[in-house]
């Protein structure tokens, strides 16, 4: 146990992957080298919404150069859901009549290298008919304006309604607040871009399709769809990936041209998606508007929520997650860890001629989680309390757990009010409130704020079928297999993408096997060599992979006390299997793991007759005890200062109180916390997507769009409640995304905060030093007026 | 054209166009792939390398403009002794997720040990502003600067 203390579960072990990117020998798809390969670069569409008249290729550049009409016999992507109502938007993988945002594909064009290739990409004609762009998801929404989709009755996606009667709760409550609240439209960044290296083996008769991606299998799934081949016949690797955050969860345009080339030319093939391509052709998330009301009793607890929110889809349906998922999940996350008595809520996903929208980390929570916190402070001050009384007043408690909320979602464990008292003791909420008394020397205003949220994570089954979209998550598998020298080798479907997964999964293996890390290699990311999986997002690796590989871990355990029981001559049960050893309990008889597989691949002769015939390699499935979700929770504080002459607001103090259960490793668990944290920051200062009047992205490069540096995130603290899951394997919960949800509320609670005195409310992510100077403008001619 | 130049501490030689950044005659010419690129703009910092000992931003210098320069990538640190103490450190101090930044930041983190002995943390994070990480907040990096400083200090 000592050995299992110090790098099994629970221990702060640091990574494996590390060694290879700390020398530049981290293997991007961008790395990948191959003999006679092509760069690709595309033709994309210089407007947001418009009729292709023609694609002239120029005399000579013909076989060089390809639109959809040379594509024969490939689909178009089609992400449906079956939820009542959908309209589905199949995506051509190059633009066949209409292109509807801008840089969308119209053109594949092949060189030697992509400077070449983009010289030819000049040199494609565009003969485009301009439409009226629909730019704006609240005006998109409304009857009687141009369409994305002219084939649709109207810009409606999906419209969702959970419809309780609140009529008795709106003509009793004492507090009504409503707000207009909006985010603003993101690009998830992750350093690396997406990139494709494709090529075609003729022995095989197999495609492959190198891709920066988090959920290979999926993607092989909407490749072999779209162009027509039966799934065998692809393999898709994921090698080192740069960086995913939901961004690399789709199945790519990109990807589907690029097999199709690989296929036609018989040569490999490469596209690098760049910067400016990222920017302006995919920016994709987080844009959300809610016109939120809440209902409290005098003394600030919140009885009920009624709310109408808009989901900016874009143009086209993300293959798997498709353009409905985040509306309609604001529908059933919107009442967050709380009780209520009532709760109404309609939302519609909006088409727009803008990129689709794909899940960023916290998917709609980030969003959900501003809208509830802000209108929740609002509820503080029309109750003259402190925000963290009238939270504390409609926490659900410890005792409830678990517990089913409005929704229906179920609280599998936890202590959310002591997540509360814990974030305003570390923050020392009375310091700061003395501190704001004072007054600050240099004039600016100091400001604190509170957001507290639950994150389901490793949802499964029963939560996904009902989308009925493309992906459904099932048992989550892992091959184990002890080799001859006594390595164990794990293969799982999913992928790593900066999560440390290779360190994690075996020190989950170490704690079953007493297997030493260093002697365990993962095999991942590659659809050839693993078994099946959904892949990585919504915070499941830990919970799901975790799961698969202790259980195959276990199977393999068995199998190995049968063996070296056979060859000591005790009883399986009577082995001890710790620091890498079989050990004859009580005593020091051990064989290594090592000589029991040399003995099983290598010197079978000294093996019994019966002995089981199975073996040293396994796959095993794993499902959680119920597939409902894990839910971490944690609850933010903050501490601001802003200047009202610059409208900048600097991060005094940041403090995080979480519960991800059991920790499988404290140092990675914070890392992730640290890394969405910071990604939160900029989501709630920085981070925007802005399009003008036509469609036109605003921001193209890193110096328009603000990414958080090391001058911008300031140090955050972590503490830690651990309640251990019941429904896990080791009582461990999905994190991964959960420090992204809460900075923008937190932020903004401390900023409104430092400014309720001036009568200024924020209530738009990201407060740029604009919105805020704009808004104590609007103040002070208020109160000027007044 | 041809380019002549040292790298790593090799005398090397690639036909590239007057175009061609430092960046791609480094991973698509002389296969070092140590050295990734972010943003082609020269805001990220994931290029960064030594040109004649400073760093500079691969991606926006042009690959012809470094005849005869001395450049150094992650890829020629491998024994370079502050280096190897930073590597040490951000596996310690947990200052790298997906990997993609790092080669760039511990370019710009050895500068950063070289240049300023006696920084503090706010100078070391303004001296990272040039440098984006996504994954891991700063926290680490900052982290692990901070304490390569102290046993340089210690150390004397």
């Amino acid at each position: 146990m000592t050995q299992s203390a110090r790098k099994g579960v629970g221990a702060r072990l640091r990574r494996k992957e590390d060694e290879r990117f700390l020398r530049g020998r981290g293997d991007y798809v961008g790395n990948i080298r191959m003999v006679g390969m092509l760069d690709v670069a595309f033709v994309r569409s210089p407007v947001a919404h418009a009729r292709i008249r023609a694609v002239r290729k120029s005399p000579g550049l013909e076989s060089v150069v390809f639109t959809i009409d040379d594509l024969t016999g490939v689909k178009p992507i089609v992400a449906n859901s079956a939820l009542k109502g959908f309209k589905s938007a199949p995506q051509h993988v190059l633009a066949r009549d209409k292109v509807r945002q801008v840089g969308e594909l119209i053109a594949m064009c092949v060189a030697p290298s992509r400077a070449e290739a983009e010289d030819i990409a000049t040199q494609v004609e565009l003969d485009l008919e301009e439409l009226p762009a629909v730019v704006d998801m609240v005006a998109a929404i409304e009857p009687g304006g141009p369409r994305v989709h002219e084939e649709w009755s109207d810009n409606v996606v999906l419209e969702t309604l959970v419809d309780d009667d609140l009529s008795t709760i709106r003509a009793n409550a004492a507090i009504k607040v409503q707000r207009r609240i909006r985010t603003a439209r993101q690009c998830m960044s992750p350093m690396e871009g997406r990139g494709v290296v494709a090529h075609y083996d003729r022995r095989l008769d197999q495609l492959t399709v190198h891709s920066a991606a988090q959920m290979p299998h999926i993607n092989r799934a909407g490749l072999s769809e779209c162009l027509g081949i039966d799934q065998g016949r692809i393999r898709v690797v994921a090698p080192d990936v740069g960086g995913g955050f939901g961004y690399k969860g789709i199945l790519l345009p990109e990807e589907v041209c690029l097999g199709w080339l690989a296929m036609m030319l018989g040569r490999p093939v490469r596209w690098l998606e760049d910067r400016f391509e990222q920017l302006a052709a995919n920016a994709n998330c987080r844009e959300h508007y809610y016109d939120i009301t809440g209902y409290a009793t005098a003394d600030g607890r919140l009885l009920a929520i009624d709310c109408e929110a808009i989901v900016d889809s874009g143009a086209y349906s993300s293959y798997p997650f498709s353009a409905c998922l985040e509306a309609a999940q604001v529908s059933s996350i919107l009442p967050g860890p709380y009780r209520m008595d009532g709760y109404r809520c309609r939302t519609w996903s909006a088409a727009t001629n803008k990129p689709p929208i794909l899940p960023y980390r916290g998917v709609a929570r980030t969003g959900v989680c501003f809208a509830l916190e802000l209108v929740v402070d609002a509820i503080a001050r029309a109750a003259g309390k402190e925000p963290y009384e009238v939270r504390l007043a409609c926490l659900v408690p410890p005792e409830a757990m678990p517990f089913v909320n409005i929704t229906k979602k179920f609280f599998d464990s936890g202590d959310y009010p002591e997540a509360l008292r814990r974030a305003v003791r570390v923050l020392d909420l009375p310091k700061w409130r003395e501190r704001q008394k004072r007054g600050e020397p240099d004039g600016r205003r100091v400001g604190v704020g509170l957001a507290i949220f639950c994150e389901q994570g490793a949802h499964g089954t029963s939560v996904y079928h009902g989308w009925g979209i493309p992906m459904v998550p099932g048992h989550e598998q892992c091959t184990a297999r002890l080799s001859p020298d006594g390595v164990l080798e794990l293969r799982i479907g999913a992928h790593s993408h900066g999560q440390g997964l290779e360190t994690t999964l075996a020190q989950v293996a170490h704690e079953i096997l007493g297997v030493d890390p260093d002697n365990v290699r993962l095999i991942h990311g590659d659809t050839a060599l693993t078994p099946y999986s959904t892949g990585t997002w919504g915070s499941r690796c830990m919970v799901m992979s975790g799961g698969a590989v202790a259980t195959a871990c276990k199977e393999i355990e068995k199998r190995v006390r049968a063996i070296a029981g056979k060859l000591m001559e005790v009883a399986g049960d009577d082995l001890v299997l710790e620091a890498g050893r079989v050990r004859v309990a009580g005593t020091d008889r051990s064989m290594s793991l090592a000589e029991v597989a040399h003995v099983w691949y290598r010197a079978p002769q000294l093996l019994p007759a019966d002995v089981d015939p199975a073996g040293l390699e396994t796959t095993a499935g794993y499902k959680a005890v119920r597939d409902s979700g894990t839910f971490s929770y944690a609850c933010h504080a903050c501490a601001v200062a802003v200047d009202t002459e610059l409208g900048t607001i600097e991060i005094l103090d940041y403090v995080v109180v979480e519960d991800g259960g059991t920790l499988v490793n404290p140092m990675i668990v914070d890392g992730q916390v640290f890394g969405g944290t910071a990604q939160g920051i900029g989501t709630a200062l920085y981070e925007e997507m802005p399009f003008d009047a036509q469609g036109q992205p605003l921001a193209s490069t890193l110096a328009d769009y603000m990414l958080p540096g090391a001058t911008e995130v300031p140090t955050i603290r972590i503490e830690h409640i651990e309640t251990p899951s019941p429904l896990s394997y080791f009582g461990q919960k999905g994190i991964g995304e959960g420090g992204a949800i809460a900075p923008p509320a937190a932020i903004t609670n401390a900023v409104n905060d430092a400014l309720a005195d001036l009568g200024v409310e924020m209530l738009e992510s990201p407060i740029t030093p604009r919105r805020l100077l704009t808004a104590l403008a609007a103040a002070r001619a208020r109160r000027g007026a007044g | 054209m041809t380019l002549s130049l040292s790298v790593n501490g090799t005398p090397v030689e690639a036909q590239v166009e007057p175009r061609t950044s430092l960046a791609d005659a480094l991973r698509e010419h002389l296969m070092l792939t140590g050295t990734n690129v972010g943003c082609e703009h020269g805001v990220c910092g994931a290029c960064t390398v030594l040109i004649d000992g400073a760093p500079a931003r691969s991606c926006i210098t042009l690959a012809v403009a470094c005849d005869g320069a001395d450049v150094r990538t992650i890829e020629g640190l491998d024994e370079d002794p502050v280096a190897t103490a930073l590597r040490e450190a951000f596996a310690a101090e947990h200052a790298l997720q997906c990997g993609y930044c790092t080669p760039g930041m511990l370019v710009t983190a050895r500068d950063i040990v070289l240049r300023l002995p006696d920084a503090g943390e706010p100078r070391v994070r303004e001296e990272l502003a040039g440098n984006l990480c996504r994954c891991t907040g700063y926290v680490g990096i900052v982290r692990a600067i901070l304490r390569v400083l102290a046993e340089r200090k210690t150390a004397g």
